[in-house]
């Protein structure tokens, strides 16, 4: 089974930190991936750029509209993600866990829909 | 430069509509796919199962704790992204509004954190 694991964590807050500490988490980031890719799991992983960034696409009755921002503004935003292959959905909540950003943030975890095209 | 669109709609409004207007919209999302690997802009896509599937991991203070349910409860649900390679942000704003979901949800269009790894 695919699962994707979508990371949430407040960059505002990340923005402040000492540069030693943004390396020391980067580190553990490399880390991270190594151990999933070692054990098979690794599928695909970007990191994004923060929500200020971010551009909403709607088309309505043919016509473009953009705004300005992310589709939903949170507390804690999406800064990545991790495409990864598991057993089950135990299997995938453990690699999760084991995502730096969990210990100061939240990992949202979701499975692939698998389908056919005819 | 590599953007990720992340497509939010209404999973309720999916579930609601005829075997045949599903058929209808993953006709038209499997153009739409084609026409992407054709022009160069695609990269990775991936759909999700919907929100009810989604489980949040945390760490807190070396304990894990597990949520079922998405990290943000919206109104509009994230479905499924989009990796796209664009020339710029108004080339990635093009694709992402052919996205089929663009008329009737909303495409978040987010650019991808390049980090160079020491």
């Amino acid at each position: 089974m695919k699962y994707l694991c979508l990371i949430y964590e407040d960059r505002v807050a990340g923005k402040t930190l000492p540069k030693a500490d943004i390396e020391k988490a980067m580190k553990e980031y490399w880390a991270f991936e190594d151990s999933i890719k070692q054990s098979g799991h690794y599928l695909g992983s970007n990191a994004l750029e923060g929500t200020e960034t971010a551009t909403t696409v709607r088309v309505r009755n043919g016509k473009i509209s953009t705004t300005d921002g992310p589709f939903v503004e949170t507390k804690e935003q999406l800064g990545g993600y991790y495409l990864i292959e598991a057993k089950d959905l135990n299997d995938a909540i453990q690699v999760a866990a084991q995502i730096p950003s969990a210990r100061w943030g939240g990992v949202e975890v979701r499975p692939v829909h698998l389908y056919r095209r005819s | 430069m590599r953007y990720l669109c992340l497509i939010y709609d209404d999973e309720k409004k999916w579930q609601g509509l005829s075997q045949k207007e599903q058929e209808a919209g993953i006709a038209e999302y499997g153009a739409f796919t084609e026409s992407v690997k054709k022009n160069g802009h695609w990269i990775a896509a991936e759909r999700l199962q919907p929100v009810h599937t989604a489980t949040t991991v945390r760490i807190r203070n070396g304990k894990q704790s597990t949520t079922d349910g998405p990290y943000a409860e919206t109104k509009e649900q994230l479905g499924g992204f989009y990796l796209i390679n664009a020339k710029d942000l108004n080339d990635a704003l093009q694709v992402a509004s052919r996205i089929p979901s663009a008329k009737w949800g909303s495409v978040e269009v987010r650019p991808i954190w390049e980090t160079t790894r020491p």
